[in-house]
């Protein structure tokens, strides 16, 4: 039930990117399309306005010569203009003689025209003006009997009919464009989306039955094979933990089983017959041993168990590393009195703040005195290098001892608790160590490298964030 | 006193050595400017030169253990060093280095005496035989055994490749 909503969920996110995207593109085309033809709309009107304007110019000229200055030439013209001016609707034509201080504000009213339509006339030469659907163009005419101010006015018939049908026109196209827009957005939306429905469709079979599964990768180089290769690495860690779960279960339960078994046997054993006293004694004080281990390895396991946690509760200080590290080879001096620690100081910085970390004193000395006693344990106490240094952004430890080494295969097991390298039978341990120890580098940020050469020596190398010098 | 020194490199911490062991071996009144220097063959192609840039070409060449092991070493030895930069030397000729040479006022050059460079670009080329042809004072630092070790190429290397005094 739960796992089909969380699939329902899932799809319908993955509808509203697809959607989202489709709408985005449209409105980028949408926007451009109006932007578009808003401007070829404004322009070609504008234009035809001018266009109109000089027309009503050319009547007013020719009436004002066909009626003002009636010449011997002008039967001609009223032939020409008769026979090619086509009548504009509604055209007229006025003719206003100018006096000089006449206001013209009869005719203005008249015709209802603005004063400053005439006065604009008789100042410039020439006027515009229009109201509704009607065009004035107005100009001032030198005839023989004196100065004219010439109207010609008419319906403009582009307002009418031209605009009309460049509205219409535009509208089709922007619905038009619209539409297929439309299609290839959601065409668009579809291709871009599919790759990512297949790695749902895939990531979706597998399981914790199958994590074997991994998503195959054609050979494009882009985001989403990057993200199919992040997916598939995921996968092998999760894997490699799922394995180590189940490896750490069984180690842990024969762990915990061996002094058991022992302390069962021994029991068994002595109170098969009654025995002397002194018989009692040992056996009891085999007991105590075998549950004294058993004793250390849970609180081993405890410990490890809690700094896995996120470090909550774990109080941090700033604290200088090298301090650190002579409080830890004076510990394992004290513990195991033959080690041989040498601490190298070569690479110290110049500048002591370097060396400050942000960090539990109780948890980096546990960290660290593992890794040293390690050392010390695995190359039969010959000499074990410690040395420190800081670059601006880490400070690093580096352990390296000259022992017997970890063998390559069994590098990447290390950090599994219980597991020991199989080179190390003769010597005493459980395996906790390490991963405690990485626990506790990782809840301080930091990193944890070991590298090995067999028969040669291992060399640690942790780095630990610098903390902030304020 | 001031000097400016150049050390061919791989971009291998193997090569930061080279650095330390120099430094070790300079008397603390000198006040160092490090050139480590990488030779790179460069396209000569006009669309990838439109779009060059140092910074970038670096970032590619240089891995942050590198960086590490500079930062490292320039906090070890931050009152002997005023300045340490990366550069890529891309000239053909002996004539080309020693321009190089002049322009950036190199007093003297660094090299292992162990030498075998390992360069992850193929475009690299050895920076040596130009040096030896300069006229350039010429130091050899390090040790001339190789033994295998396990920290390599980590930050560690830098950390016991010490120079054997016998």
């Amino acid at each position: 039930m739960g796992k089909s909503g969380c699939i329902k969920t899932g799809w319908s996110m993955k509808m509203k990117i697809q959607i989202k995207t489709t709408l985005i593109l449209l409105t980028a085309f949408l926007s451009i399309i109006i932007l578009f033809s808003g401007f070829v709309y404004l322009s070609v009107s504008n234009y035809s306005y001018e266009d109109f304007y000089k027309l009503l110019e050319i009547r007013a000229v020719t009436a004002a010569k066909v009626e003002l200055d009636k010449e011997g030439s002008s039967q001609e013209l009223i032939a020409l203009r008769n026979e090619f001016f086509e009548k504009l609707p509604q055209e007229k034509d006025h003719y206003f003689r100018i006096y000089p201080g006449y206001s013209f504000k009869k005719e203005s009213e008249a015709l209802r025209l603005p004063i400053s339509f005439f006065n604009e006339v008789i100042q410039d030469g020439k006027s515009e003006y229009n109201k509704n659907r009607m065009f004035y163009k107005g100009i001032r005419y030198k005839s023989k009997q004196g100065e004219y101010i010439v109207v010609a006015s008419a319906e403009n018939y582009f307002e009418i009919h031209h605009s009309a049908y460049l509205r219409r026109t535009l509208f089709l196209a922007i619905a038009a464009a619209f539409l297929f827009s439309a299609l290839i957005a959601l065409y668009f939306s579809r291709f871009v989306f599919k790759p990512l429905r297949k790695i749902t469709d895939s990531v979706k079979e597998i399981s914790s039955e199958n994590l074997h599964l991994r998503l195959d990768n054609n050979m494009n180089n882009d985001e989403l094979t990057d993200l199919i290769r992040t997916f598939n690495n995921m996968l092998d860690r999760i894997e490699t933990s799922f394995e180590t779960q189940n490896n750490f279960i069984s180690n842990a339960s024969h762990e915990l089983r061996t002094p058991l078994t022992a302390i069962i046997g021994e029991a068994d054993v002595s109170l098969s017959k009654i025995r002397t006293i002194d018989e009692y004694i040992e056996t009891i004080k085999v007991i105590l041993d075998e549950a004294e281990t058993l004793d250390r390895k849970t609180k081993a396991l405890l410990f490890l168990a809690q700094t896995g946690f996120n470090g909550k509760n774990q109080k941090f200080d700033q604290l200088r590393i090298d301090q650190l590290l002579w409080d830890v080879k004076e510990t394992i001096e004290k513990i195991n009195t033959e080690s041989l620690i040498h601490i190298d100081m070569s690479l110290l910085p110049e500048n002591p703040l370097k060396l400050k970390v942000k960090g539990n004193e109780q948890l980096l000395h546990l960290a660290l005195s593992n890794i040293i006693s390690n050392a010390c344990k695995y190359s039969n106490n010959s000499i074990v290098n410690v040395s420190i240094g800081a670059s601006d952004q880490n400070v690093f430890v580096i352990v390296k001892d000259h022992g017997i080494g970890i063998p390559v295969n069994e590098l990447k097991y290390i950090y599994d608790p219980f597991f020991r390298a199989s080179n190390t039978l003769k010597y005493e341990g459980y395996g906790i160590g390490l991963p405690l120890t990485r626990n506790i580098i990782r809840l301080h940020n930091g990193e944890i490298l070991v590298s090995s050469i067999v028969g040669q020596g291992t060399t640690v190398q942790i780095n630990l964030p610098v903390g902030q010098t304020d | 006193m001031e000097k400016t020194v150049l050390i061919p490199t791989d971009f291998s911490i193997a090569s930061l050595n080279i650095v330390k062991n120099y430094l070790n071996e300079q008397p603390s009144h000198v006040r160092l400017n490090i050139i480590l220097l990488h030779g790179l063959h460069q396209t000569d192609s006009i669309t990838s030169l439109l779009f060059y840039s140092k910074t970038r070409l670096l970032q590619e060449l240089v891995s942050k253990e590198f960086n590490e092991g500079c930062d490292v070493l320039k906090n070890k030895y931050a009152s002997k060093i005023r300045s340490m930069r990366k550069d890529v030397f891309s000239g053909f000729t002996q004539a080309a280095f020693n321009n190089y040479v002049e322009a950036n006022r190199v007093d003297e050059a660094c090299v292992p005496i162990l030498y075998n460079p390992q360069f992850n670009n193929k475009s690299s080329f050895d920076l040596m035989p130009y040096i030896k042809a300069s006229s350039l004072r010429v130091e050899c630092v390090g040790s001339g055994i190789d033994l295998p070790i396990p920290e390599k190429g980590k930050v560690a290397e830098l950390f016991f490749n010490r120079v054997q005094v016998s």
